[in-house]
């Protein structure tokens, strides 16, 4: 090897050195700037939805008031469940802000794959309590991502199950107003279902639907989650709930009513083939859109119905959350602040007409009110009372680690007795022994229950 | 009519994709239909042609590498006379022994730490991992029934193994290569599971592309139609080109006893 003379080393420790000072300046410089993670980038994964849609369209903003480089990886929601699930159990920290599905949210937050964010709310160098404003998140919203005082992610999404309904069909069969109990739903489809026009519709995530009933009829999944995971799907309250609510599918829907997606069943209220369509608000929402309906006119909106036991809408949350794994969890949360920030989401109701948001402030706003208010409907209010509601604690029972496989098999049973395979006792009896199953496999313990 | 009843559930899918959102779900569906071509328009303004390119560039790359390596591996099986032969062929099947889902998690951990997560270059690798075994497979019996006499004729004549290989066995086993490549292009082109777990974003490929359609509040059924035509018709094509070759290839030695 050739020795370095004095003059190359000199020369060669001038440069390192210069640029060494080049190199702080501008990082000094940035930081000064108000861009202390500038340079920096941070890859976040998401449903494929108008939310992010808004957050793509103006990324160039916050790029620009930051430095940080973001990019948004939207994806379907089985490809999310899929995807999430394999990056946080392989720690590869690929996404550094990650989409919190609500109803796996027990699971990440239970195995610390999710950054706790306390530490960078309480920070004022890294956090203005003021503007983030944590209390003008709707607490039912913020409850599936809470444990204690730690908080684990902040929603950005919050679906509301409401009912949009024909007025028009209703009227001619008597009904002033939209039935306030199931039952009552239940004789005015009696009278209102024709092969032209089904009397209910609803989508095929059967576990998401089913619960309006169940609770109200003063069933439940669990016995008392999180504490006690013994299902309860035997109960008499269960038996009834899901005789009603099967009726409901075999009787009242469309042909093919038990395997329509979403869009399925908004274009089937859109077509006027059903009279009445129970969702989620961002679904809901959509049957009065103009481009794909001539009957908007004659649509409102409502709470869902009422059971023996009381009202017990449901209610989805998702939120965004720093991965664990994530080399860059400043940055990380520098976007999140931002993502959720109520400019951003007030932006997005009102040029995306994203109404299941989750801050009280974007749904109080004069301007959002207006907006989503058709026909005397107040929507925003409606999404807001369900969220209060929600806040009760009723929906506790979709956040354990073990609600996704028992989930899949509610919407087994449901199936199988809405077609006809089974009766209402056999499939709800063989629905809880195989969650009992699926508990006790994962290290629950339970109560038999015979 | 028994060829329209099978092509039913692709002319549905072909007329689906040319008709408006609204107008998709029509049932039953209505003609004739005012036809719009917004549904393409839409993917080629989207992200999914960088995914079709994806899809073409894996799906082709592992199809040469694995008729490149294949083919001479299931000739020398073929050919060899060697005790361990048909050991070492059977444990070349390994990697079809268990479903991929067997495999998913250990090629996810192992490409996370070879930094071969969402490249083209890790999809390629998994799909030749697995169309290898199909490759020498099929490539043998084609060998298999050919005679040995054509070549030792060609060593006579003074060619060497691999001459008598390039000219004389390889040109006749043309309907067995046809269809072999066609197999192993399909199985790399229809393949979701390892492009759902090891791409992100840069080396997605079609059919997990279209999956992507299905968005939180609705599905865009247009798009999925029209990006499902758009990946049958690569397939259909290539399928007619080489029709001949595969018919042949399919039948060869069906008729002996």
């Amino acid at each position: 090897m050739r020795p370095i003379s004095r003059r190359q080393f000199l020369r060669s420790t001038l440069v390192t050195t210069g640029l060494t000072a080049a190199g702080l300046h501008a990082s000094l410089a940035h930081a000064q700037a108000g861009k202390p993670y500038a340079g920096a980038r941070i890859k976040m994964s998401q449903v494929t939805h108008a939310y992010g849609d808004g957050l793509v369209a103006r990324l160039p903003e916050f790029e620009q008031q930051t430095g940080i480089k973001v990019e948004i990886d939207q994806m379907s929601f089985p490809v999310l469940n899929q995807r999430e699930d394999l990056e946080l159990a392989g720690s590869s920290g690929a996404y550094d802000v990650m989409q919190m599905i609500f109803i796996r949210s027990g699971r990440w937050i239970g195995a610390g794959w999710a950054e706790p964010l306390n530490p960078f709310i309480d920070n004022p160098q890294l956090t203005d309590k003021a503007a983030l404003d944590v209390a003008d998140f709707v607490p039912g919203a913020m409850a599936p991502f809470k444990r204690g005082e730690t908080i684990y992610a902040l929603p950005w999404l919050a679906d509301s199950t409401v009912v949009g309904y024909r007025t028009d069909i209703f009227e001619k069969a008597g009904y002033a107003k939209f039935p306030e109990t199931f039952e009552a739903l239940e004789e005015a489809a009696k009278k209102i279902h024709t092969r032209q026009t089904a009397a209910f519709v609803t989508q095929d995530n059967l576990h998401w639907i089913f619960p309006n009933w169940l609770l109200s009829y003063g069933g439940s999944f669990f016995a008392n989650p999180p504490g006690d995971l013994t299902p309860t799907f035997d109960t008499p309250e269960a038996l009834k709930a899901a005789e009603m609510f099967t009726t409901m599918l075999a009787k009242y829907s469309p042909p093919g009513g038990l395997k329509l997606d979403t869009s399925m069943s908004q274009a089937i209220m859109q077509q006027g083939k059903a009279a009445c369509y129970l969702d989620g608000m961002g679904n809901t929402q959509h049957i009065i859109d103009t481009k794909k309906t001539t009957l908007a006119d004659r649509m409102a909106f409502t709470h869902t119905p009422r059971g023996p036991k009381g009202h017990f809408p449901q209610l989805a949350v998702h939120g965004y959350f720093i991965n664990k794994a994530s080399k860059n969890k400043n940055a990380a949360w520098e976007f999140i602040k931002w993502a959720v920030g109520k400019d951003t989401m007030l932006w997005s109701a009102l040029n995306k007409g994203h109404l299941a948001c989750t801050r009280a402030s974007v749904l109080g706003n004069a301007e959002v009110r207006q907006k989503f208010t058709w026909r005397g409907s107040d929507l925003a209010s409606l999404h807001l009372a369900v969220m209060k509601r929600a806040g009760e604690g009723y929906m506790a029972y979709r956040t354990v680690p073990q609600f996704p496989p028992v989930g899949d098999r509610v919407i087994i049973a449901m199936t199988a007795i809405a077609s006809g395979q089974t009766s209402t006792g056999a499939g709800m009896k063989a629905l809880q022994k195989d969650a009992e199953a699926i508990l006790e496999k994962a290290g629950v313990k339970i109560n038999r229950r015979g | 009519m028994l060829i329209f009843v099978v092509l039913c559930p692709v002319l549905f899918i072909v007329q689906m994709s040319l008709r408006t959102g609204l107008d998709a779900f029509q049932m039953p569906p209505t003609f004739p239909f005012s036809v719009t071509l917004q549904n393409y328009v839409d993917l080629i303004e989207g992200k999914f042609v960088r995914s079709l390119v994806n899809s073409t560039v894996t799906s082709t790359s592992t199809t040469g590498l694995a008729l490149l390596l294949g083919v001479p591996a299931a000739y020398a099986f073929s050919r060899a006379r060697i005790r361990a032969t048909g050991l070492v062929s059977l444990w070349t099947l390994a990697t079809r022994m268990a479903p991929p889902i067997a495999f998913g998690i250990p090629f996810f951990l192992l490409y996370k730490d070879l930094g071969l997560i969402d490249t083209r270059l890790g999809l390629i690798v998994i799909y030749l991992t697995f169309n290898l075994s199909l490759v020498i497979w099929m490539m043998r019996a084609f060998f298999d029934g050919l005679p040995r006499s054509l070549e030792e004729a060609a060593y006579i004549d003074g060619a060497g193994v691999v001459r008598a290989f390039l000219r004389i066995t390889l040109p006749l086993s043309a309907p067995g290569l046809a269809t072999t490549a066609i197999f192993t292009f399909l199985l790399s082109w229809n393949d979701f599971f390892y492009s759902l777990i090891l791409t992100r974003s840069a080396a997605v490929t079609a059919p997990v592309a279209i999956v992507n359609f299905m968005n939180y509040e609705s599905w865009e059924w247009g798009k999925v139609a029209a990006a499902a035509t758009v990946i049958m018709l690569p397939v259909v094509a290539l399928s007619i080109v080489v029709r001949k070759y595969l018919v042949r290839g399919l039948t060869a030695g069906a008729v002996k006893g």
